[in-house]
């Protein structure tokens, strides 16, 4: 039987979000932190977090660190791409040699974008790194664009650094710099809201997707507010610009209040609605915590303290992922990984390094139904059951077949080649689970094996079920083909139901 | 491959390993699948009625789609998105858009039906809250989480839930990534979602047995039921439809757009006569805010080529008497265009119903373009209305049952 879900008759309110004490910091605790603030829960880690507070596992899982610098080449052409296109349009080149030259550029911004892709799965499967860029991939679930519509990988990557230094600003103003960000302005239109002809994109989704929430706005707050976003541009391709005879200086009237309002000023008035309170916190909830609905009389208790703390990010985060509520027995072992999760926990799980291949990595996850930087549409992704369809399930397999099949060498392309050889030379190569590695632990006795493989890879739930089918897989860890035997009972571990859950 | 299990039945049997009954082997397995070892075999449901629907995702703009091309009206409201040179003529006063040469063949041949100015009242025009509400039927107010496909297939199955378990062929078929809310049902249903290209098999390898194994072992309730089921659907369908994929020969020339190649594969399937009543398949890019004229033929062009193919073999199959085929849209667009030659979130717009048993023609009352710029479409007819005539009329379900509530038919078969 699941455990029931806490209520305010049987957990009570003022309880809800207080520090789990001491008392209930344990091994299946930690785990359950270490697996939802980041993407695994190793043995190493288990080990450190216990030495420290959950305050402490918490703090140091969410300090700024070393950003995620961008490319040498990355940066060259956003340096340089204004001038390349401008020089385009201004020569005499006839109309196929122009398409032809803005083909190259386009491939050369979808070479920068793999290599960008890449970068950050590297950067993210650190530990050190995991939990923050797991926020960050919350943050982009929030403030999404699509990189088939924004296109220009610099300025993805500019947006993701904004929101990754964000983790620690408050929400307002958080909010305030997307809405500068080039990526933002050209994916929801902001480019093309004048005075003249407003364009309500931008507005619509800061009510509906960014602060509020469907329901807590008008029709006509959004013709008002979209006035007030007017102006925004982006100059020479890479930089936010207001152009100020563009803007609508006229008065505009948001949430009952007139004023000669501009694009700040409505954020600001966004966030004294009391639905403002709230709406980051559900999404939260449902990318952390749960699927179901959680009782509103919790959420609210945790909108008020948020709020009186200026809806700083870094309290956000403390105060949830040390509180009670995040840690009752309702909401361990039942929330579906997303496919970075699940593709970065594997690689944890299993000492791996991110596999150098670009194709095959970001091919994957497309399988798996999260590309890089691209959602299906603004909503962003949903998250939940919402991963899990025959289509995704096979595409998880397969990248889980991946890491035992040995690679054949001689069957790459070229490009591949160069990539493996690059990542042996930066220490990087090790991303598949060799024969030698599995050999290490034959003579194990089947018991134990499935013991540990229960205790690190799934939670509490299946334990117990899971360690009798995995002993019969095993057999005798001693006898002929024990090592493939080995090998097959991890591969269905890390491919059953409990493996996808955390 | 002759040695894989290809039905869930058989899955089951030879999964329990060692010549055990899966049953005698598994004393604590789970209960729908106990259930499934134990049922007869329902007699298969060939020959019925098949419903494939086409989301047009992002919002298509229903007047540069049917184009009230004798009004000047819609001139003024499109300065420059206004359409002129080589409309299809459906009447004296409507045209299709240029790119819809498929589709206004299909409808000269009656077997195709235009139904005006679909929408509801109190239009939202958020995608995901408009996309919520086509897709659970609910009006504008009230949140259902329910699909309305999702709740005919709670509705068709119920009083017959061990049956409904036993049929070895998925409920409903969708191609893509995402479940599409209408599918969404209070019973589980077995679903399968298919990519638009490529394989999906796997191979014979000893780590699936180990995880056949696996997946048999008592799940709690919850994520890691639905999981467990969701993988052993998986597998046996994965295999059954890779064969019919493989094996089909499609009658007609296939467009190498993602849309024709997802109905090439739905065509195979309803060939291979396959249980599935309902599929869904979806074609993005219709939320043209900025420079909609380029895109938005292209749009237009793959659907309509896309959705000709289709028919085309169907007809050759001789499997046309038995789907309906129908697009929807979240919303139409606003009927001035904006400042960046595009078009904003609107209200009402038309859909297609397609079939060689429809009845074709233009069905509703066109637009009233008797509106300032900055007002928006009333609908005319609410799109339950046309769900209700294809719950009623071409699945034989109960539609008020399923929607709650009766809404007036749209004759459109």
């Amino acid at each position: 039987m699941p455990y029931p879900a806490p209520t305010p008759e049987n957990f009570p309110l003022k309880d809800a979000w207080l520090p789990l004490p001491m008392a209930f910091w344990q091994i299946d605790t930690a785990q359950h932190l270490l697996r939802r603030m980041g993407f695994s829960a190793t043995p190493e880690a288990v080990t450190a977090a216990l030495r420290k507070s959950p305050r402490h596992s918490v703090q140091e899982a969410f300090q700024p660190g070393a950003v995620l610098p961008k490319s040498a080449a990355l940066a060259e052409f956003e340096a340089t791409v204004h001038e390349r296109y401008r020089s385009l349009y201004q020569s005499d080149a006839d109309f196929e040699e122009k398409r032809r030259i803005r083909r190259e550029l386009q491939k050369e911004d979808g070479e920068l974008f793999r290599e960008y892709a890449m970068d950050w799965f590297f950067y993210a499967r650190e530990p050190e790194c995991s939990a923050r860029e797991k926020f960050v991939l919350f943050l982009q679930d929030i403030f999404v664009v699509e990189r088939s519509k924004v296109k220009e990988t610099y300025a993805l990557h500019n947006l993701q650094q904004t929101l990754r230094a964000g983790t620690t600003l408050d929400y307002p103003e958080l909010c305030k710099q997307v809405s500068k960000q080039p990526a933002m302005v050209r994916y929801l239109d902001l480019v093309q809201n004048t005075a003249r002809k407003p364009n309500e994109n931008f507005a619509r989704e800061l009510f509906e997707l960014f602060t509020l929430g469907e329901g807590n706005y008008t029709e006509a707050d959004i013709k008002e507010a979209s006035r007030a976003f007017t102006g925004y541009r982006i100059k020479d391709r890479t930089d936010f610009f207001f152009q100020k005879n563009l803007h609508d200086k006229k008065p505009k009237t948001v949430f009952g209040e007139e004023g000669n309002w501009d694009g700040d000023d409505v954020i600001d008035l966004a966030f004294k609605q009391p639905a403002a309170k709230t709406f980051l916190i559900r999404e939260l909830i449902k990318f952390y915590l749960t699927e179901e609905a959680v009782p509103e009389a919790y959420i609210e208790a945790l909108g008020e303290q948020w709020a009186d703390h200026g809806f700083s990010l870094s309290y956000l985060t403390e105060t949830f992922f040390q509180s009670r509520l995040f840690f009752h027995p309702a909401y361990r072992g039942n929330l579906v990984k997303s496919p970075i999760h699940f593709y970065l926990g594997l690689c944890q799980d299993l000492r791996l390094d991110v596999a150098p291949f670009d194709s095959r990595v970001l091919r994957s996850m497309q399988v798996m139904g999260q590309s890089f930087y691209d959602p299906p549409n603004v909503r962003g992704w949903l998250y939940g059951e919402h991963w899990i369809n025959s289509t995704t399930i096979s595409g998880r397999r397969q990248v889980v077949d991946f890491l035992f099949t040995p690679l054949n060498e001689e069957k790459l392309n070229g490009n591949e080649k160069r990539d493996l050889e690059r990542a042996r030379k930066v220490g990087r190569g090790n991303f598949l689970v060799t024969q030698e590695r599995l050999q290490q632990v034959l003579g194990t006795a089947a018991d134990d094996l499935a013991q540990h493989f229960t205790t690190y890879f799934i939670t509490a739930p299946s334990r117990e079920t899971y360690r009798e089918a995995l002993k019969t897989i095993l057999g005798d860890t001693h006898s002929d083909g024990a090592t493939q035997r080995i090998r097959n009972a991890m591969i269905a571990l890390l491919q059953s139901p409990a493996y996808n859950l955390c | 491959m002759n040695t894989l299990p290809l039905t869930r039945r058989e899955f089951i049997r030879r999964s329990a390993g060692g010549g055990l009954g899966f049953l005698a082997f598994n004393s604590f397995a789970p209960s729908f699948l106990a259930q499934s070892a134990m049922a007869q075999a329902p007699g298969p449901e060939r020959d019925r009625s098949i419903l494939v629907i086409i989301q047009l995702a992002g919002g298509n703009d229903g007047l540069n789609t049917v184009v009230p091309h004798t009004d000047d009206r819609y001139y003024n409201l499109r300065p420059s998105l206004g359409l002129r040179e080589g409309l299809l003529r459906l009447n004296d006063d409507l045209a299709l858009h240029p790119a819809c040469k498929e589709l206004h063949r299909l409808y000269d041949n009656g077997n195709l039906s235009i139904i005006q100015n679909v929408g509801y009242p109190n239009p939202n025009r958020s995608h995901f809250r408009s996309t919520e509400i086509w897709e659970t039927a609910s009006d504008s107010e009230s949140f259902k989480r329910e699909g309305w496909l999702g709740s005919y297939l709670d509705n068709a199955c119920a009083g017959s839930p061990e049956e409904d378990k036993n049929n070895q062929d998925p409920a409903a078929v969708h191609v893509g990534d995402m479940i599409p809310q209408s599918f969404l049902s209070e019973q589980s249903h077995s679903l399968f979602g298919m990519k638009p290209r490529g394989r999906f098999d796997r191979g014979n390898d000893p780590a699936d047995r180990a995880y056949e194994k696996l997946l048999q072992a008592d799940h709690i309730e919850g994520n890691a039921t639905y999981l467990q089921q969701t993988m052993m659907n998986t597998l046996v369908t994965e295999r059954r439809v890779e064969q019919i994929i493989a094996k089909y020969k499609a009658q007609a020339n296939y467009p190498g757009t993602s849309l024709a190649q997802s109905l090439k594969r739905v065509a195979a399937l309803i060939h291979a006569n396959m249980e599935t009543r309902v599929y869904y398949v979806s074609q993005g890019g219709y939320d043209t805010h900025a420079n909609q004229l380029v895109n938005h033929d292209r749009l237009l062009g793959e659907l309509s080529a896309a959705m000709g193919a289709f028919q085309s073999d169907l007809d050759a199959h001789k499997k046309d008497d038995q789907v309906l085929t129908m697009t929807f849209s979240e919303f139409g667009r606003r009927p001035a265009e904006n400042g960046s030659h595009g078009t904003d979130h609107g209200t009402a717009a038309p859909l297609f119903v397609m079939g060689s048993k429809v009845n074709g023609g233009l069905l509703g009352n066109a637009p009233d373009l008797g509106i300032s710029e900055k007002e928006d479409l009333k609908f005319s007819t609410d799109f339950r209305g046309i769900y209700s005539s294809v719950l009623d009329k071409w699945l034989e379900a109960d539609s008020a049952q399923i929607l709650g509530e009766k809404f007036a038919h749209v004759p459109f078969v």
